[in-house]
């Protein structure tokens, strides 16, 4: 509205995704876009779009600022996910979610923008590269908990964490499904949920992308994981595919 | 059996008179778990420094002197402790001479105390705890980055 931010003029309305806290801005192309959790700041150089809003009652000025900010489905498996049609993210507001292979913090904090103040997000990467970059996303963003350990070992910064609602995963390694059980049978609720991107050519580079997605999920099953979707991330990311389900689900009555 | 657990806000013990009814329980309800599960101790830290002191050492396995006086000042004599961490279970068991507990059953007591840790001790309130989290993370990850004078990747491959 009024001219719009940096320049841009055409009218930009926001609309809420199905998604709880996930947003779509409507101008020229659709854009994916959560709320920014601290307007005026950006993480990676992603775009910020501004609407007004009619404000509460009682409120001084009758027109409010909302900042919102882009999300890019070619650097996130998660906004690829939700892009690709994925049925549920079970991370919104006010859940308390596990990310493991936190990198830099970029997907991290559109996370942090979706579960909110009242939500939190323990964060765990062990490149200390990577590791300093998160520390400083965390250090605005203070619904993120930063934890630089291998998650190959969750005993170790078990101090750090309470029970979460979902686990998200983006390890990128050969034993991540190992890595996943490991942390759900510390920090995961019963009948919480996980979400894990399986990159097929970090597991078996020989072996066919969908041999190895059906040999993950085979392990997970053993592991009181339960898969209940499963999708590519065609056209974001090659040989990917996004596996969400529940651990420890309720017996079947 | 009594149980440790390490919090980011202090330790805590519980004391859970029949074990047999806690494997597979579902934790998620507060009033089942209240029932077999009590709180017996809890010993915060007094000042962010004294958390992360406990904190490296429970992260390497090592027996810390508050830990070490807080099982000795609270586990009744000839009593097993459970402890959530093979490293701890040993270096306690030997250190300090006594019986300890590991295995599936500690692992699900500790499920639920991590669950309902808020409401087992009265001044933690959820906000209260997610606060302690944020503390410890941050003093404890800077110090993981700082000691890396190589400035170099960890990565394992």
């Amino acid at each position: 509205g009024r001219g719009g931010a940096r320049g841009g003029g055409a009218k930009v309305i926001v609309e809420p995704h199905r998604h709880g806290g996930v947003f779509i801005a409507k101008g020229k192309e659709d854009v994916l876009v959560t709320k920014n959790l601290v307007p005026g700041d950006t993480v990676y150089g992603e775009k910020k779009i501004e609407v007004e809003v009619p404000a509460p009652e009682g409120s001084a000025n009758p027109i409010q600022k909302v900042e919102y900010r882009s999300w890019n489905p070619f650097r996130s498996k998660l906004a690829a996910a939700i892009l690709g049609g994925v049925d549920k993210i079970h991370i919104a507001p006010g859940k308390r979610v596990l990310y493991l292979g936190a990198a830099s913090g970029t997907t991290v904090s559109h996370v942090s923008d979706i579960v909110g103040p009242e939500g939190l997000v323990y964060a765990v990467e062990f490149s200390h590269r990577s590791g300093r970059d998160l520390l400083n996303v965390a250090k605005k963003r203070t619904n993120i908990v930063p934890i630089i350990e291998d998650a190959r070992h969750p005993h170790k910064y078990r101090m750090l964490v309470g029970m979460v609602d979902c686990v998200f995963a983006d390890v990128a390694q050969p034993d991540q499904t190992r890595i996943v059980a490991l942390n759900a049978h510390h920090f995961l609720k019963a009948e919480g949920h996980f979400v894990i991107s399986i990159k097929a050519s970090c597991i078996d580079s020989t072996a066919k992308p969908e041999a190895v997605f059906a040999s993950e999920v085979k392990k997970m099953k053993a592991e009181k994981m339960k898969p209940q979707e499963q999708l590519t991330l065609e056209p974001y990311e090659r040989d990917h595919a996004v596996v969400v389900g529940i651990y420890r689900p309720p017996p079947k009555k | 059996m009594f149980v440790l657990y390490e919090h980011a806000s202090g330790y805590v013990l519980v004391h859970c008179e029949q074990t047999d009814d806690i494997s597979e329980l579902n934790a998620n309800d507060y009033a089942s778990f209240g029932q077999l599960v009590k709180l017996k101790a809890f010993q915060p830290f007094t000042s962010a420094a004294i958390a992360l002191d406990n904190m490296n050492a429970v992260s390497e396995g090592l027996v810390h002197a508050d830990l070490k006086k807080f099982l000795v000042n609270n586990v009744p004599k000839g009593q097993s402790v459970g402890i959530n961490d093979q490293r701890l279970l040993q270096v306690v068991k030997e250190e300090l001479d006594m019986s300890v507990a590991g295995g599936d059953i500690v692992l699900e007591i500790c499920r639920g105390v991590r669950m309902h840790v808020h409401q087992m001790i009265k001044p933690l309130t959820l906000a209260k705890e997610g606060g302690a989290q944020l503390g410890l993370s941050h003093s404890y990850s800077r110090t993981k980055v700082k000691f890396n004078v190589n400035r170099m990747d960890n990565m394992v491959i």
